[in-house]
């Protein structure tokens, strides 16, 4: 039989993605997503004893990593937190290590320009969650989800156009 | 782009993530929970340390001035919260096993936000500006008084001593401040 820790590991190995992809459009630099990596890892195992859902791993994966990562943008006074977009969005030196192609690149600068909150419903978005799982991972209704994503894609398209 | 083109980029850059292998997650998983527990055991054992030089202080100390009352009144009330503090670092353990991430995004900045208003504007908010300088002021208090070699009333009464322990006490600045607009004031 399994331990505990054992059990953690595995679906950890298997949903590290998420982990990866939410690090990816709240940190734009190497030591802050590693640092950031380790503390999800960190806060959901201390949660992990507590999650009866056993269906639902991945809501609470998604849940967890954005709560932390917001926190964490919160605390770290080093890293700007942005209720709304920057004035320029020229300078980012954004995942330069990682060898992703211009398009790709284009749409990861141009999320992080997104505020918290969007970066997190636009994440969803493209991951195909349903409304009733964004909307549980949030904490909003059904109904103000749709409005979110909305204005959310138009704020990205925004910013895609800026990065041409 | 349009929407399937963001999703098929999404897509892209999903596939190049570099996936982490089981003992290297292992290994982030034992690398925090130590550096965690380094940091806590560290602040609890400058805690541990600092309460029980003091409480030791205070026993000695009002063990050597048994006639005295005042001073013995003084030095049990600044025993008992500094007790009361060491209780509370041991029960801030408990901090480790909590699990604020684990809730949606919105019942967790609504818990932040209600615990930064508790802290700004609540009932208690200001306290601790009065309780630090008072609790400062007593623990000089408690060692001036001692190493003055005479009754708390006596060095209270003589006014060089007395100004002596202002000196020394954190009351001195609002104490002077206080005074240099009394005299602004007058003049």
């Amino acid at each position: 039989m399994k331990s505990l820790k054992e059990e953690f590991l595995e679906i950890l190995s298997n949903y590290q993605g998420i982990l990866h992809k939410v690090n990816l459009i709240y940190f734009r630099n190497k030591p802050d997503r590693e640092d950031n990596f380790q503390e999800i890892i960190y806060q959901l195992w201390k949660s992990f004893p507590k999650l009866q859902n056993k269906n639902s791993i991945g809501s609470w994966i998604y849940k967890v990593s954005i709560n932390t990562s917001i926190s964490r943008l919160k605390k770290d006074s080093r890293i700007e937190y942005r209720e709304k977009l920057p004035e320029s969005i020229d300078n980012f030196d954004l995942i330069e290590e990682l060898s992703f192609n211009e398009t790709s690149r284009r749409l990861l600068q141009a999320i992080y320009n997104l505020n918290e909150i969007d970066k997190s419903i636009m994440l969803l978005n493209l991951e195909e969650k349903s409304y009733d799982e964004i909307a549980e991972i949030l904490g909003i209704s059904k109904s103000n989800v749709g409005v979110r994503i909305n204005r959310a894609k138009e704020a990205l398209k925004q910013n895609l156009s800026h990065e041409r | 782009m349009k929407d399937n083109e963001l999703k098929n980029t999404w897509i892209n850059i999903d596939a190049e993530i570099n996936r982490k292998t089981t003992d290297e997650l292992d290994q982030y998983l034992t690398a925090k929970c130590r550096k965690t527990m380094n940091k806590f055991i560290f602040l609890i054992s400058i805690d541990i340390v600092t309460a029980i030089g003091l409480i030791a202080f205070l026993i000695s100390t009002s063990f050597n001035r048994q006639g005295d009352l005042i001073y013995q009144t003084n030095n049990l009330i600044l025993g008992l919260i500094t007790l009361s503090a060491l209780v509370i670092s041991f029960f801030s353990l408990k901090k480790l096993q909590g699990n604020r991430f684990n809730l949606p995004l919105k019942e967790l900045l609504e818990q932040r936000i209600k615990l930064l208003a508790g802290w700004l504007l609540g009932k208690y908010s200001k306290l601790y500006i009065v309780l630090i300088p008072v609790l400062v002021a007593m623990i000089m208090l408690s060692i001036h008084v001692y190493y003055e070699y005479k009754p708390f009333l006596e060095v209270m009464k003589d006014g060089e001593s007395f100004m002596v322990w202002l000196q020394v006490s954190p009351l001195d600045c609002s104490f002077h401040s206080l005074l240099s607009a009394k005299s602004e004031n007058i003049n």
